[in-house]
């Protein structure tokens, strides 16, 4: 790598040069990230072009790309018209909202517990925070034993408390499995939330807090007036962080349920790797990716504003 | 916080207490429940009313796991070895690519660089069933279907994003003027950064490599799609077979939860305050 800067890469270079001009003047700060974007365009580019070209073909099931057929936008039309798609996404909403909701807030009031200092904190802080980095898949059967409808730990305690006279069946039962879903991955969540909250609250100065204490404010007040203000950035990141990932779920409800019994507990990526890898509709799966994908790239915007805002003060 | 405490009576203060007894509940229960269960042989775990504590703990399900010799301990060992070689060639190559990277979009301000730092957060928008079908044509492409490479490959691309948006923080809080000072010693800037940045940034660096470490062990999509032969398989696609294998050994399939989670939270419980450091830094500060 030539360590030869270009010579106006610190000085403030005038405003309104031309692009190309800048691009030359900048182009050994391409070297920094070149490595980053080859990657990213072999593994990210080419597959997102793959799939918006799957989507409008019919492929034959072993992948053999040149026997494929065009169906225009069939694939389309089939699956917004399919009643599975509608159930799906409804599945998916009602997922993501209650996780996002739930993990967001058990990790912003566990975050608040853990401000005071008191014996044995650390402890309690890293045990709070193992389910963050347990597999999911760990989790998955973990709580797959839990659950169980004849040997689960939750129904026998139930009974042994009196509150039911049988087993409860929590997974096989399309009324409560979504539900039951939710509990677990809000358990793996929830910890994100808090570690990210965590590191809010330590950008919030002390000053203010105590400041704010002198002139009589109570504890609610120095929350909302003081603590919460400095949170809403990184709880609007977390929020976000969140909803994506719950999007994107897939372990939790595959290991589980598989997306069963009768698909109360299927969800988009359930449903497209059934629909590719089980059923062999590539075309209609790839058309399945690309309107998820659509949806993703709105959410995606909204992320990159929120982060980006304010980093643009920074002079060239 | 303590000078924000009240005196007498405080509901606050009782309302954090339940709040933590309430979550700690639920959080360790599941885990000391696989832990019970582990240590009860199949005949005690199949019992109803279960039994609370086990009436006989064996570690008979562990020395089973960890037997080379045994059919199931030489299989999950070797799962286990192959989870950490993909993890670890994944951390390593995943940081020399990181660094510049983030480096980069810290510190310059070339045309195109919102673009590209779009780009690369945008990348944890795309679910990952996006990209299996397409991957595994690549992969099948390359000749890497069923190797460790293609696994390796893919999940360079996934910790990269947020590995670049971590590290990124970091450099921002490097003051500039370090290395404006080793420049006018007569550094290059390239000089500089790797004499002045890059020490500095070493938790950064640690944090960012525990991240894509724990991503690498606990990935299952790709792994699941990609490796078709047994002896490559990492451990949650093995750990998959044993369960179906065996369908009914629960104690078996808990034991072996807990030993794929032992190297990920003891790793993440010995360096979390990095981790958190990394999170204040990076996410929060921007």
């Amino acid at each position: 790598m030539s360590v030869v800067s270009a010579p106006g890469a610190s000085a403030v270079p005038p405003r309104q040069t031309h692009v190309v001009a800048r691009m030359v003047r900048h182009r050994y700060d391409y070297l920094y990230i070149m490595p980053a974007m080859v990657v990213m365009m072999v593994v990210i580019a080419y597959p997102i072009y793959y799939t918006i070209e799957l989507s409008f073909f019919r492929t034959p099931i072993n992948l053999q790309m040149r026997d494929k057929v065009w169906t225009g936008t069939d694939n389309y039309v089939q699956l917004l018209n399919s009643s599975a798609f509608h159930r799906v996404t409804w599945n998916t909403f009602v997922w993501t909202a209650v996780s996002t909701i739930l993990a967001f807030f058990l990790g912003l009031i566990t975050a608040l517990a853990l401000q005071r200092e008191f014996i044995g904190r650390g402890v309690f802080r890293a045990l709070l925070l193992i389910p963050f980095v347990v597999s999911a898949v760990a989790a998955s059967y973990v709580w797959r034993w839990l659950y169980h409808s004849d040997f689960g730990v939750f129904g026998a305690a139930a009974m042994a408390m009196g509150l039911t006279d049988r087993p409860i069946n929590f997974i096989d039962n399309t009324r409560t499995v979504l539900a039951s879903l939710i509990v677990v991955n809000v358990w793996r969540d929830f910890s994100f939330g808090m570690i990210m909250i965590m590191a809010g609250l330590q950008t919030v100065p002390e000053q203010l807090l105590r400041a704010a204490q002198v002139d009589g404010a109570n504890a609610w007040q120095r929350f909302w007036h003081v603590t919460a203000p400095h949170l809403k950035n990184v709880s609007m990141v977390t929020v976000l962080l969140l909803m994506v990932s719950n999007f994107n779920a897939f372990i939790i409800p595959w290991i589980m349920t598989g997306g069963g019994p009768a698909g109360a507990s299927d969800i988009w990526i359930t449903h497209i790797y059934q629909i590719a890898f089980g059923r062999q509709r590539w075309g209609l799966a790839a058309a399945y990716a690309v309107v998820v994908f659509v949806l993703m790239m709105m959410l995606g915007y909204v992320y990159v504003k929120i982060l980006t805002r304010g980093d643009e003060r920074r002079p060239e | 916080m303590s000078a924000v405490r009240k005196k007498g009576f405080d509901g606050w203060r009782w309302a954090g207490r339940l709040v933590l007894a309430l979550m700690l509940l639920y959080t360790v229960v599941p885990m000391a429940w696989m832990v019970l269960t582990s240590l009860k042989t199949q005949f005690a775990a199949m019992q109803f009313p279960p039994q609370w504590w086990p009436k006989e703990p064996t570690l008979a399900n562990y020395t089973r796991l960890l037997d080379p010799r045994g059919r199931i301990g030489g299989d999950f060992l070797l799962y286990f070895w192959n989870s950490f070689y993909v993890s670890f060639v994944t951390t390593v190559l995943g940081i020399i690519v990181a660094v510049p990277a983030a480096y980069a979009f810290s510190r310059f301000r070339f045309p195109g660089r919102n673009l590209l730092f779009f780009a690369v957060l945008v990348r944890n928008m795309f679910p990952a069933v996006i990209f299996l079908m397409p991957l595994f044509l690549l992969m099948r492409w390359l000749g890497l279907v069923g190797t460790h490479m293609s696994l390796i490959l893919t999940y360079l691309t996934f910790g990269l994003p947020l590995s670049i948006w971590l590290l990124k923080g970091f450099y921002d809080n490097i003051p500039v003027q370090l290395e404006q000072a080793a420049r006018m010693d007569g550094a290059t800037r390239f000089q500089a950064f790797v004499l002045i940045v890059m020490p500095l940034s070493t938790p950064g660096i640690i944090a960012t490599s525990i991240f894509a470490f724990i991503g690498a062990w606990n990935e299952y999509l790709y792994a699941a799609t990609f490796i078709n032969r047994q002896e490559r398989m990492t451990l949650p696609v093995g750990i998959q077979r044993f369960f179906t294998e065996f369908a009914t050994d629960w104690p078996g399939l808990m034991a072996a939860t807990f030993l794929m989670s032992v190297p990920v939270v003891v790793m993440f419980l010995i360096l979390q305050k990095y981790f958190v450091k990394a999170l204040t830094e990076g996410a929060v500060k921007s």
